[in-house]
């Protein structure tokens, strides 16, 4: 999403929702997963009678909620869309001028849309055409429709085309930048946008500022460190630069060398050592390569308030921690939710027990690792207006406010510099004074949005509730898409055109992200030669503020105003194309629509592609889909939602959803133990329960389970009192080999089994 | 059900967790087990309104899932004592899920980890936070300078707050790798 319009996240928000007149949802079941989010959905379709479509390879809670749905074959979400634009396109239901003004490529798309016709969609997607048609009727003609979607649309080989293609509909029917439209992404855990936001991630210094020299060099700076010693730090310089293992994949890094493991370059090395805080890795696929990975490594560290499942699957004997940390509410601080828009969370009580708050545990090692003060020398800083530059202005930090305030001052990319902590504090404590739709205050907190959702350009700003809607001026959050990808391409203009600029603008037309060069001529403004001599070299790196500054007074957003892209040129796909899961339930299909060619050094990783898929004809002996998801009761790995005996209750055992026509056909009676069983050769056991909500042709597993594999009780290896109140198989024991071709995302939402009367 | 979830659920409660449970509530001495001596008596009005003398009501955020509802957390002399819905937040008007209900309990849970452990020759053996520190970092320490930062993966969580989500990249890079992700991978 980020490689089609600027930004990775929720474009609107839950309560915008009520003002749409269409919702369809792809891959998302938030009846169940976001309950109370939901309620936004229910009261669309009750005050503005609003339509709820879902696309869906099972028969959800949510989907027996909607007016119309249909049951797709996993991982056929491109053919679906494209089978929309087709219809649409070919009736003239899109909105030429929102596409010639705000969007490049949409000719390329046009094209493959003429070859998706109702009949081969239904072919390949297994709904029928004139499902497919009544769908696309009612979405198109009711609007502003808003796109749901979360895992079951980024969980493939090809996620991150489902997640460009999904999009791309929504452009070709003007639904962007308005109220009731949107790409509405779910997000799962609590803080998934914030942690996110702040890059825990393998390919980026927070704030999406990448691994560049020029974005180290930056956060040197902000940190208070010489960049000479933090390249020290590191191998090499190069290694700096160089994406790491992703937690989907990290225990390639331990397997590397073994027989048939993919090869990896890792500075020279093996991983030896993994330091885990509060990730329950018993959810990630391919446990069983986990387990191996965990019983070779030469330390493993997990930290969290219930004991991570890690420990009691290894079989290593030595040389593993545990530390017990605090939860959220034993500490304060602020958190993301999915719209972008962020909360306070005070603290409830004291850490209990001898837990330890995460970042307590953070600086423990960092003292004894020697950078304890390089660590935190940023809490203490603060931008000095005269120079622009950080000065120490305490000798003492105060956590979390000042981590928050160092974090506004340095993250431009998505607009924090008006998320600090006094201000973010106020909003949570006056959560009363903010309407529940559009999100904006009243009272004290009049011309703010609540959470002030990103970006929040300055400390005055009023946070940004719906991206890129030009119909609001930039002061109130409004926008255009993000001049991120350069001026042009092949000859076409990937500026907005003229007028298709936010309201109130001093200039009318698309232009540039604004720099130290040209900001004088995109504003229409003069600086004076003070202002000339602090300002940054762009409004990403521009500590002195006066770019943002500059730009609120011009109604104007620093990130220019540009054109959302179609094309994706540095992606191996340019346009999103349909390309079967590597283990595909149809063969003959694959050969039109092969996986992607294998892609060596993949986050240090080679990864199989085309040679996975072409292996053999995995269909064969394992000719059923396979299909994960969440439960109500349940979250991720479900470390904390099972360590509750009253949620535990709901779901005691883990289970299978099977239809009963298939479990009949394997003599497995309802509530009786079957395998399932894997094309990596892995298996599990689990309870058969008869639902209706699968068909024949594919099974239902829940993730949240761990304790057992592959049969085996492993529950005996949990220390004393710390086993929760269910265990069981985890799903991810079966679930495929197959990771996205960008983020690596594992492809848990499309694979292959075959099942057996245990 | 497992044995433990069926023991700490059962409606039917055996004599022997009967007196666990009346040792547990030691604190108003004898429970009715005991009936005929006079120590229980009826709650005043003014207990049953307010329970939780000079309790605090804390305004906070649910940590489940994404939707950020708003919990209302009572807090009498540093305990957790009840949890109530926020009628008055603008995303969660008052509602609350089973998980999002249950806060207090995950937070109260008997079965959390309560002191660092170590695994020793098989055995799980209570340790202090030092000597675990200690031990991680000696560890850790020698296989940066023997196979470089990059023989060690860092996996944060979605679970951080904001500002922990920072600092924990933050501290990977002063490590000296890239080896650091989370859950938004998956």
């Amino acid at each position: 999403m980020a490689n089609t319009w600027g930004y990775g996240a929720m474009t609107n928000s839950l309560g915008d929702i009520q003002n749409t007149k269409a919702i369809i949802i792809f891959g998302a079941n938030p009846a169940v997963n976001h309950p109370v989010g939901f309620q936004h959905f229910l009261k669309a379709k009750e005050r503005n009678n609003a339509k709820i479509i879902v696309i869906d390879p099972r028969m959800t809670k949510t989907a027996a909620k909607a007016d119309l749905y249909a049951q797709i074959r996993p991982g056929t979400d491109i053919p679906f869309m494209y089978g929309m634009l087709h219809i649409i396109f070919k009736n003239g239901w899109h909105d030429q001028k929102f596409m010639d003004a705000r969007v490049y490529g949409m000719d390329e798309i046009k094209e493959e849309a003429k070859k998706w016709n109702p009949e081969k969609v239904a072919d390949v997607t297994g709904v029928p055409a004139d499902k497919l048609i009544q769908i696309t009727r009612l979405y198109a003609k009711s609007t502003p429709g808003t796109l749901v979607w979360a895992m079951g649309l980024t969980q493939h080989s090809i996620g991150s085309s489902n997640t460009r293609l999904a999009p791309i509909l929504q452009l070709a029917l003007g639904n962007l930048g308005v109220e009731g439209g949107g790409c509405n992404i779910l997000r799962g855990h609590d803080n998934v946008q914030g942690a996110t936001d702040m890059c825990c991630l393998s390919h980026t210094l927070p704030g999406y500022y990448g691994l560049s020299k020029g974005s180290w060099g930056y956060f040197a700076k902000s940190w208070g460190v010489d960049y000479e010693w933090l390249k020290g730090r590191f191998k090499s310089e190069e290694m700096m630069g160089e994406k790491g293992f992703t937690l989907a994949r990290w225990y390639a890094g331990v397997l590397a060398g073994k027989p048939g493991e993919d090869k990896i370059k890792n500075a020279g090395t093996n991983l030896k050592a993994l330091v885990v805080l509060g990730n329950g890795i018993t959810a990630i696929a391919q446990q069983a390569k986990v387990k191996e990975a965990l019983d070779n490594l030469e330390l493993i560290v997990l930290a969290d308030p219930f004991l991570n499942e890690g420990a009691i699957l290894t079989d290593k004997q030595n040389d593993v921690f545990v530390l017990p940390a605090a939860t959220q509410f034993e500490t304060s601080g602020s958190v993301t939710a999915t719209n972008r828009a962020a909360q306070w969370r005070n603290k409830v009580i004291d850490p209990l027990y001898e837990s330890k708050t995460d970042h307590d545990i953070i600086f423990e090692l960092a003292k004894r690792l020697g950078f304890y003060d390089e660590l935190t020398k940023g809490m203490l800083l603060k931008d000095d207006p005269k120079t622009a530059k950080p000065v120490k202005v305490k000798d003492e930090f105060q956590w979390p406010e000042d981590a928050t305030d160092e974090i506004a001052r340095t993250i431009k990319t998505i607009g924090l510099t008006g998320w600090t902590a006094e201000r973010l504090k106020k909003h949570s404590e006056n959560w009363h004074m903010f309407d529940e739709v559009s999100g904006r205050g009243h009272g004290p907190m009049k011309g703010e949005y609540y959470g002030l959702p990103w970006p929040c350009w300055t400390t005055e700003h009023s946070g940004s509730p719906i991206l890129y809607n030009i119909n609001r001026s930039v002061a109130e959050g409004g926008m255009g898409f993000r001049n991120r990808f350069g001026l042009e391409r092949e000859g076409v203009n990937l500026l907005a055109e003229k007028g298709s600029a936010p309201k109130g603008s001093a200039n009318k037309d698309g232009y540039p992200e604004i720099n130290a060069e040209n900001i004088e001529e995109v504003l229409g403004i003069t600086l004076t030669a003070k202002e000339k001599s602090l300002i940054g070299k762009n409004w990403k790196v521009d500590t002195s503020g006066i770019i943002a500054q500059k730009c609120m007074e011009q109604g104007m957003a620093p990130y220019g105003n540009a054109k959302a892209r179609a094309i994706v040129w540095t992606f191996p796909d340019r346009i999103p194309l349909h390309r079967e899961p590597l283990h595909s339930p149809r063969q003959d299909l694959t050969k039109d629509y092969p996986a992607y060619e294998d892609k060596p050094n993949h986050y240090r990783v080679d990864t199989q592609y085309i040679s996975k898929q072409t292996e053999k004809d995995w269909s064969k002996e394992f000719p059923i889909n396979l299909v994960t998801g969440r439960l109500v009761n349940m979250n991720g790995a479900g470390v904390e939602t099972r360590a509750s005996k009253y949620l535990a209750k709901l779901t005691p055992e883990m289970f299978c959803d099977i239809n009963p026509g298939l479990a009949a056909n394997h003599g497995i009676r309802d509530g009786a133990m079957m395998w399932v069983h894997s094309p990596e050769g892995t298996k599990i056991k689990v309870k058969a329960k008869y639902s209706h909500s699968v068909s024949e042709d594919r099974v239902f597993l829940p993730y949240h389970f761990a304790g057992y594999f592959q049969g085996e009780d492993r529950t005996g290896n949990f220390p004393q009192g710390t086993k929760p109140y269910a265990s069981g198989e985890s799903a991810n024991t079966v679930t495929n080999y197959g990771y996205d071709i960008v983020t690596q995302i594992p492809e848990t939402k499309g694979g292959l089994c075959r099942i057996e009367k245990a | 059900m497992e044995t433990n979830t069926k023991n700490a659920l059962s409606s039917k409660v055996g004599r022997r967790s009967f007196l666990r449970m009346a040792a547990i509530a030691g604190a108003f001495g004898a429970t009715s087990a005991f009936a005929t001596s006079n120590v229980t008596r009826k709650a005043t009005e003014e207990e049953i309104k307010n329970p939780f003398p000079g309790s605090k009501l804390i305004k906070t955020i649910c940590t489940s899932c994404s939707v950020g509802c708003g919990v209302i957390a009572e807090v009498q002399n540093g305990v957790w004592v009840r949890q109530e819905v926020a009628q008055d937040h603008p995303i969660s008007l008052g509602g609350h899920c089973c998980k999002g209900a249950d806060m207090i309990d995950l937070v109260r849970s008997e079965v959390r980890l309560k002191y660092p452990m170590v695994k020793e020759n098989g055995q799980w053996k209570r340790i202090s936070w030092d000597t675990a520190l200690d031990r991680i970092t000696k560890k850790l320490e020698s296989l940066r300078k023997e196979d470089g930062p990059d023989s060690t993966m860092f996996l944060g969580s979605a679970k951080f707050g904001t500002e922990q989500a920072y600092y924990f990249r933050k501290f990977a890079a002063m490590y000296g790798t890239n080896n650091i992700d989370h859950q938004a991978r998956i």
